[in-house]
């Protein structure tokens, strides 16, 4: 069992109380979470977590054109759908055997950096910080607020905030300067966002074998102004979240238990580097390392492979708690890879989803959700990886892997080195992301911040090198390519919230089979066969709660910072088929106020 | 009431005009007019109209026809 072990606490006699929130707000998606409370001991005794939708994309993708596949995976998501454009993309890109021009992976680059900064930010400082704000503690933690009150901020002279409680007031929604402040820059980066890929969430200009977008010098400099304007908050947000983190540190001892879990991390790698990459399964391992953002897997802070071939060979599809039935006695696509390793019944390049609705029994099969699981290949263990939001596994797998190297960031071995140039208010800065001690909530929460200004320095280096392709007169963007009637093509890239593959088998000219994986089935798996629990059970399961709310008014809000801290993102919006010509539609609104805890 | 004219076009009306290169041709790179293989373009790309016109007037600096 790959579960985290805690030492177990003194019980004082006490009872079980169920609590649970279905769906969370302030997330994308329809996420339960149901746990069993033990008041007097403040700890969560239980905890399952639940999705009730259905996609099926791997479903109806059958029989279609792969050529269609980044137009329509691109609506599994309403916030980085591009993400998945940009993955299927890369997988195509194997399976016709081309690859991207240079001008091209540069323009996709940064529209992917520009995703990164934007969906990060709107997620951090307009439904994160709700959690943190001076309305929220105040009504969960009167005692932290007072203390805040009193607690001069260490980074005032950047953000201009004197006290940390003066931090809080500004993360209150509709009405802080910080909320409203987010909401700004998340409109010139999705601007930056339009300009390389065309629209915003759903690409326009992202093709396989290149883009639609013309490379001209006003394309980049247009670009390059919006990412300046934006530099300054960034900069400014890295000392308000330091602040911030560190004082609930202080505040309250023992926070780190909040949402900690083992270091079980993976992250598939992002930002191709074009005078590696060629989109060979061959050489996968040669141009993943190239990547900007390192793929790797950390088991107990150590990372135990770069190796995309071995990330490949390793993904496990399990059941165990979910509402389908097994796929062992279906067809094999993929027997071997081609490097000839074998290919396993239970990898996506093999699986065919097969539905079987039933009954919520926590017992039992009780979410949408399967349980991917990754094998590791010296204990044999199935590892239940998260992706710590996204942010903080991409830092940890390229800080451990010492391999990046750019004018902007560079990789110690055990930090990542980003660095921002003199901006409109602020002189030039070097942050340093150093390998915290825990995978918990609040580290989770901090990378992601870090993760913006990575993005923006690594957005600075993609420009140079545009730019200096531009002054060539490099202008190449696309190019031929036929559809086999018989390939596969496997992409891996980092949605904004963590690990994301494409897996495609192409027969007859069309899609026989495709499975993508998101970041959420990772972090939301319920338990799988063998009874090891999803991240998020996992991650909550015997988490101390520091709420000061008893039982009556208890807003959960340890629990929700723990579980908002993986930035889950259950796809919105879904059409279920209940049989007998009858669609249930089922709409989701987002809840923004403090009152929604 | 709105009153309009006749629709001149029928709704199942192709939406391709044969004759007109379509995108989804195979190789597309080279029928694209403008477009060298050495993954330069010259102003042909961007206009039809005297095109030659709009070229750099010195040699040594890139070609950048407009979008």
């Amino acid at each position: 069992m790959t579960a985290t072990d805690r030492a177990p606490a003194v019980e004082k006699p006490g009872q079980l109380i169920e609590m649970s929130w279905d769906p969370i707000t302030r997330i994308v998606g329809n996420l339960g979470i149901y746990t069993k409370i033990d008041f007097p001991n403040q700890r969560v005794a239980e905890c399952h977590s639940t999705s009730s939708l259905f996609r099926g994309y791997s479903v109806f993708m059958r029989g279609k054109d792969p050529r269609d596949a980044g137009f329509i995976t691109s609506r599994i998501c309403g916030i980085c759908g591009d993400n998945h454009t940009t993955c299927s993309i890369y997988a195509q890109n194997m399976a016709y055997g081309i690859k991207t021009p240079p001008m091209a992976e540069w323009i996709i680059n940064l529209g992917e950096a520009a995703e990164y900064i934007f969906d990060h930010t709107i997620f951090q400082d307009n439904l994160i910080f709700v959690d943190f704000c001076e309305a929220m503690v105040k009504d969960t933690n009167p005692s932290v607020l007072a203390r805040a009150e009193n607690t001069p901020a260490p980074h005032a002279d950047v953000h201009g905030y004197r006290t940390i409680a003066d931090i809080m007031r500004s993360f209150n929604p509709f009405e802080g300067e910080t909320y409203k402040q987010a909401l700004k820059v998340s409109r010139i980066t999705r601007e930056m966002f339009c300009l390389m890929e065309g629209r915003h969430v759903h690409p326009s200009t992202l093709y396989p074998g290149g883009v639609g977008t013309m490379p001209t010098p006003t394309l980049f400099t247009d670009y390059l102004s919006r990412l300046l304007q934006v530099l300054d908050f960034v900069k400014k947000s890295v000392a308000l979240n330091d602040d911030v983190f560190d004082f609930f540190y202080e505040a309250l001892p023992g926070y780190e238990e909040v949402g900690r879990r083992r270091v079980l991390l993976g992250c598939w790698g992002a930002f191709q580097d074009p005078a590696v990459v060629d989109y060979r399964y061959e050489s996968m391992n040669a141009w993943g390392k190239a990547m900007y953002v390192t793929p790797g897997v950390v088991v107990d802070g150590r990372l135990v492979t770069t190796d995309l071939v071995d990330i490949n060979l390793g993904m496990r599809i399990l059941l165990g708690s979910s509402y389908y039935e097994d796929w062992v006695g279906e067809e094999p696509f993929v027997t071997h890879d081609p490097l000839g390793n074998p290919v396993d019944m239970r990898h996506p390049w093999n699986q065919t989803t097969l539905p079987a609705p039933g009954k919520r029994d926590f017992g039992d099969k009780y979410s949408w959700v399967m349980s991917p699981r990754w094998l590791h290949p010296e204990t044999g263990e199935h590892l239940a990886l998260d992706t710590g939001g996204g942010a903080y596994a991409r830092l940890y797998t390229t800080a451990l892997a010492d391999i990046v190297d750019t004018p902007y960031v560079r990789s110690t071995g055990h930090s990542v080195q980003i660095h921002l140039p003199r901006s409109h208010q602020l002189p030039e800065q070097t942050l340093e992301w150093r390998i915290p001690l825990w995978s918990n909530a609040i580290e989770r929460d901090r990378a992601r911040v870090y993760f913006i200004a990575y993005a923006c320095a690594m957005a600075l280096y993609f420009l140079e090198r545009a730019m200096a392709g531009l002054r060539r007169g490099d202008l190449k963007v696309f190019q031929d390519f036929e559809v086999p009637d018989a390939a596969i093509g496997v992409g891996f890239h980092e949605a904004v919230r963590g690990v994301l593959s494409h897996h495609l088998v192409i027969r007859d000219g069309m899609i026989a089979n495709y499975h993508p994986y998101p970041p959420t089935p990772w972090n939301g798996s319920p338990r799988d066969r063998f009874g090891t629990p999803g991240p998020y059970e996992d991650a909550i399961q015997d988490m101390p709660l520091f709420e000061e709310n008893g039982p009556d008014d208890f807003r959960g809000i340890d629990i929700m910072r723990a579980v908002r801290s993986f930035d889950p993102c259950l796809p919105c919006g879904v059409h279920m088929y209940l049989g007998g010509g009858r669609t249930l539609q089922q709409a989701h609104s987002p809840m923004f106020g403090a009152s929604h805890g | 009431m709105i009153r309009v004219g006749r629709p001149d076009v029928a709704p199942d009306a192709p939406a391709h005009v044969p004759g007109v290169p379509e995108g989804n041709e195979g190789d597309a790179f080279h029928n694209e007019p403008g477009f060298h293989p050495d993954g330069t373009v010259d102003a042909r790309r961007s206009t039809g109209i005297d095109p030659s016109r709009r070229n750099p007037i010195v040699a040594a600096m890139p070609n950048l026809p407009p979008g």
